[in-house]
């Protein structure tokens, strides 16, 4: 076989688990097989997609994870742009930036617990300093529609991973550029507009998709700082999987082939960013 | 002089975010009875850590099964993930593209999706609720990720030296033993750190395909959190940070994974 062929053959490989589970959940969301299997039909599918609680989840999770997403984004080029010279400040500040980078998803949701929750650490802090007086009066950070706890967390945990792409960017494409616009006459602003900001963000597309994807799919943050009311895609899809109603078991498989769906779609945004990137590459 | 005080503004915010968090897990893991709105604990135990080297307490025998999963994952991640990587760096245009997108997959796949999958197969196979169950359900995600990794690599990898070699009469296996391996000794190592922090934050797969009998260390901290026992659930989580910590402070694997996707 030719090595090109055994490529291939790895990469099927290694993705397999996720296309067995992939036709395992189609067949289960058509009643073929898994629990509440009855015959082939469609009739799951179209009560499943056809509640409310379903789309106002899946929206929620979206939202959540467009705005985690552009938080970390957002601070990622601010700490770059800021942070980037040799000079002493300057590095302290980028090894700060990415001291979140190796933590657990569940560790960053704890701490959030402790930290933003109704009797946390900022609740404290307010009544020390005479804002509240019971932990009713601080407003709701955790467990919360608004999702405030869970974005933050979210974002604090991912943006090290995009300030890490953001600096090596600057710092390898991004002065020369930058020279070149100056010796042209462009100030400052001009420059961040036309030259940095392009840049960055053509360079860190693929990484900002990977980011989403991953904030969407989250379920250990969202286990313990999301509301119940919208419910979580992935907390939703665990809830009907564990349903006490077998009948209700088979909607996971429905929810959880609508998120293999939405995740094989990132996965096309992400290689097409990532082969636009290439093109520029020298 | 108009970009310093901005600046400093931004060393103080990321000095707080980067220290805030692991500082309150510390004194939480610490404190005894600790009720709002008291600003700092009445009193300190060290009972959470105790439980953590307590073969009778959860969070012990937990870190154990963690840390044994930790290994092997990391272990057969990489030794799966390697010869896939390679095959990869030798494709070009869309052959290339699609292999990529194939092994991101699984590091794309929502975790509770992908492990309603799993835990099929997993059944299907007799390994459901069972440390080598949830073994292989941790490799899925982590040879993806790995497989991305090793492309990374292997495509700044000069070869010629391996044509080199063979040209001199080294056989296959001499060239893999004797110079692509020493070669690249510091990467492979790195790949099975980042295969064990894969497997040792990991909580969905454990929990749907271990089916509550595998009990790890993340596993117990969500279940601390969950139930209030917020000395317990601090104390694991700093343990879940430590490795992951020392590891990034030791390599340089942070440059290095400036080129595959987050975990």
């Amino acid at each position: 076989m030719r090595p090109g062929r055994w490529g291939l053959a790895g990469a099927v490989l290694v993705a397999a688990p996720v296309l067995v589970g992939i036709g395992y959940t189609a067949l289960g969301a058509v009643g073929v097989v898994g629990v509440g299997a009855q015959g082939f039909g469609l009739a799951r599918i179209g009560r499943v997609l056809g509640e409310r609680a379903v789309w106002s989840g899946l929206g929620w999770t979206l939202a959540v994870a467009t705005a985690a997403t552009a938080l970390a984004t957002a601070a990622a080029v601010l700490v770059a742009v800021t942070f980037r010279s040799t000079r002493p400040g300057d590095r302290a500040a980028r090894a700060l930036a990415l001291v979140p980078l190796p933590v657990p998803q569940i560790v960053a949701a704890a701490a959030a617990v402790l930290l933003l929750g109704q009797s946390g650490y900022l609740a404290r802090l307010a009544h020390a300093l005479g804002l509240i007086g019971a932990p009713e009066q601080m407003p709701p950070l955790v467990y919360d529609r608004s999702g405030v706890g869970l974005i933050l967390a979210l974002a604090w945990k991912e943006a090290p991973f995009l300030s890490l792409i953001a600096f090596s960017l600057l710092a390898v494409r991004g002065a020369a550029l930058e020279e070149v616009a100056r010796s042209l006459g462009a100030p400052a602003a001009e420059r961040f507009r036309r030259v940095t900001w392009p840049l960055l963000w053509r360079g860190m597309l693929p990484a900002i998709i990977a980011v989403f994807i991953v904030q969407a799919g989250a379920y250990e943050a969202a286990a313990l700082l999301a509301p119940s009311d919208p419910l979580a895609l992935p907390l939703l899809t665990l809830e009907r999987y564990t349903d006490l109603d077998l009948a209700r078991r088979a909607d996971a498989f429905v929810l959880g082939f609508v998120g293999m769906l939405l995740a094989a779609l990132a996965v096309a945004a992400h290689e097409w960013a990532r082969h636009r990137w290439e093109l520029l590459e020298p | 002089m108009t970009r310093r005080l901005p600046a400093a503004f931004g060393l103080a915010a990321l000095a707080l975010s980067a220290c805030v968090p692991l500082a309150l897990l510390g004194l939480w893991s610490v404190a005894g009875a600790w009720f709002y709105p008291a600003l700092r604990p009445p009193t300190f135990t060290l009972e959470a850590w105790r439980a953590l080297a307590s073969a009778r307490a959860r969070l012990g025998p937990a870190a154990l099964a963690s840390l044994g999963l930790a290994l092997a994952n990391g272990a057969l991640a990489a030794a799966v993930a390697f010869p896939v990587g390679r095959a990869l760096a030798a494709l070009a245009g869309w052959r290339r593209r699609l292999g990529a997108a194939l092994v991101f997959l699984p590091v794309a796949a929502p975790p509770i999706a992908l492990g309603i999958g799993l835990q099929y197969s997993a059944l299907v196979l007799g390994l459901g609720g069972t440390p080598l169950g949830v073994l292989l359900a941790h490799a899925v995600p982590s040879v993806g990720f790995l497989s991305l990794y090793f492309l990374g690599i292997f495509t700044a990898f000069d070869r010629r030296i391996e044509d080199e070699a063979r040209s001199l009469g080294a056989s296959p296996a001499q060239i893999l033993r004797r110079v692509t391996l020493p070669l690249l000794r510091r990467p492979i190592a790195e790949a099975v750190l980042l295969g064990m922090l894969i497997s040792w934050a990991q909580v969905p797969l454990t929990q749907l395909v271990g089916g509550g009998l595998v009990r790890t260390l993340p596993l117990e901290v969500l279940a601390y959190v969950r139930s209030g026992q917020d000395r317990y659930a601090a104390a694991g989580a700093l343990v879940l940070v430590l490795p992951g910590l020392a590891a990034i402070a030791a390599a340089r694997i942070a440059a290095r994974r400036a080129e595959v996707p987050p975990l």
